[in-house]
């Protein structure tokens, strides 16, 4: 009878250790890279779809200079494309498959744009990672507008209502009052969002990332082993998801503090 | 008759309507309102009487009428600058010198009461970290709470936040008070110290203008009563001839609800 598990195969696969090194390098590096170009670029989207850039706004006030109800002029006033763009941008990635991203930021994209192919670390190969990296933060800059839009929406609204009726502007009240009590309520989704990078980051190893997922195809290859590299793999991943989960859910409950007796 | 000049916030004809028009929250309502007026505003619910108060300060932005505040009509999208040339309207000059309290406090979570007071002296009109302070231990002294100052709004009462909400409006130095039912929220035993403090503000010569359920505060501090009802101002006037000979049925048979 075959059995799941074979344990003289472990050492086998420990052979290849180096490989194993390697991807972890190349998952973290690629992990830490997709968070801060995703969160730069949400940063971005959350503030363009909530601009209030109204080129049309004239067109929406009647002749003593109040905003109109309703009408054709009322609507055209409304438009604003900035938050229009950056609409289209999330709905359009949070509704594509990942790898299909990847795949046209890969072969699309970077098969015009010519990159400079040269090692980084002596063996991460840039112009794998460099598409990799660009494809996934595009898609979780998507995903963490949508969660730093939602934190800054559930604020009271009566904390903004208190701040301008202070005398505060908009930009005073969005960075002394909002986006402070916002970060508060949006962390257990934004580590949850991290942590979904971590193991998202695994697609890579289709356009040849040397990644986790690549050293074990390469162990595969070339040994026949299967069951053994995947499983070394899965420990490899949750030491990795589940710490940070926890450090950021520690930096929360410190946050919190504040609001107790 | 009042002076052109004793006139602080001037109210024309203003309107607020929802849905195009289907729902008028305000239809069309006129006063002036004097320097050191207390009017209490009263009313069914649903009568508008928030909604006229978050006019004021555009909380809400009317459908239509004017509302003068200062010389100013800050209904206006753009009006005439020092120079004479057309300038783009910005309502937080006008906010700093309306002071509004809320019926929920609205203090904010994530500062101590003394950060919640110091904010928008310090960020507005630029006073100094030092000079801020000592004018927010002041008056959280006049309501009792300086010893609260490094607390958190959490850590008080619904009382005391409703004060310490009423001392950082005082703190801008505002012109006008403008309530929001600010007793709605409260235990029936905490609204009497928010009361003591509104009572002593009128007394200090403050322009108050309160939306109140309270029509005993009403009747022995206001000196002016509006009473409103779908959106209209239907009677008013000084609080004794209010209370004890309404005119209009419809506040007749408020006040045989509320007294």
């Amino acid at each position: 009878m075959k059995s799941f598990i074979r344990l003289e195969n472990f050492p086998v696969v420990m052979k290849y250790w180096q490989l194993f090194l390697q991807g972890i390098l190349v998952t973290v590096l690629l992990s830490v890279s997709t968070v801060v170009i995703g969160f730069v670029l949400a940063m971005v989207l959350a503030i363009m779809r909530m601009s209030t850039i109204r080129p049309f706004y004239s067109l929406g006030l009647d002749k003593d200079g109040h905003e109109k109800e309703y009408g054709i002029g009322h609507t055209i006033s409304k438009f604003n494309p900035v938050s229009f763009l950056a609409t289209a941008y999330v709905e359009i990635l949070r509704s594509t498959p990942v790898i299909v991203q990847v795949f046209i930021i890969y072969y699309g994209v970077f098969g015009l744009i010519k990159l400079p192919s040269f090692a980084m670390f002596g063996f991460i190969k840039f112009d794998r990672f460099f598409p990799g990296v660009v494809a996934l933060g595009m898609n979780s800059g998507a995903y963490l507008c949508e969660i730093i839009r939602s934190g800054i929406q559930s604020v009271d609204g009566g904390q903004t209502e208190a701040a301008r009726s202070l005398g505060m502007s908009s930009v005073q009240n969005l960075r002394y009052i909002i986006l402070p009590q916002a970060i508060k309520n949006i962390l257990p989704a934004i580590a949850n969002e991290f942590v979904v990078i971590i193991k998202e980051s695994a697609i890579t190893y289709t356009i040849g990332v040397q990644d986790i997922m690549s050293a074990v195809n390469a162990v595969k290859g070339a040994t026949f082993i299967i069951t053994e590299p995947l499983l070394v793999a899965t420990a490899i991943y949750f030491c990795l998801c589940f710490p940070t989960s926890k450090l950021i859910a520690y930096f929360e409950r410190k946050m919190r503090r504040g609001d107790k007796r | 008759m009042e002076t052109r000049d004793n006139v602080l916030i001037r109210v024309k004809d203003l309107k607020k309507y929802y849905n195009r028009g289907a729902i008028k929250a305000l239809d069309g309502i006129t006063v002036d309102i004097n320097k050191g007026d207390v009017m209490a505003v009263i009313g069914p619910s649903g009568s508008g009487k928030s909604t006229f108060l978050r006019s004021l300060n555009l909380l809400e932005q009317p459908t239509g009428g004017n509302i003068e505040f200062d010389g100013v009509d800050i209904t206006k999208k753009k009006i005439p600058g020092p120079d004479g040339r057309m300038v783009r309207m910005n309502i937080d000059i006008h906010r700093q010198k309306m002071g509004m309290v809320f019926q929920h406090f609205n203090l904010f979570p994530h500062k101590t009461i003394l950060d919640n007071m110091t904010l928008a002296p310090m960020k507005v009109k630029n006073i100094p970290r030092g000079q801020a302070e000592e004018k927010a231990l002041q008056l959280l002294d006049r309501v009792g709470l300086k010893d609260r100052a490094s607390a958190y709004p959490i850590q008080l009462s619904g009382g005391q936040k409703q004060r310490v909400a009423i001392v950082r409006a005082l703190a801008m130095e505002p012109e006008v008070m403008l309530f929001d039912e600010p007793t709605s929220a409260l235990d029936p035993a905490m609204v009497g110290e928010v009361l003591d403090v509104m009572k002593e503000l009128a007394q200090a010569g403050m322009t108050m203008i309160c939306v109140t359920h309270e029509m005993g505060f009403a009747r022995e501090v206001g000196n002016r009563v509006l009473f409103l009802a779908d959106g209209r101002l239907l009677e008013q006037g000084p609080p004794s001839e209010m209370f004890d000979h309404p005119q209009n049925a419809r506040l007749q048979d408020f006040l045989s609800k509320v007294l």
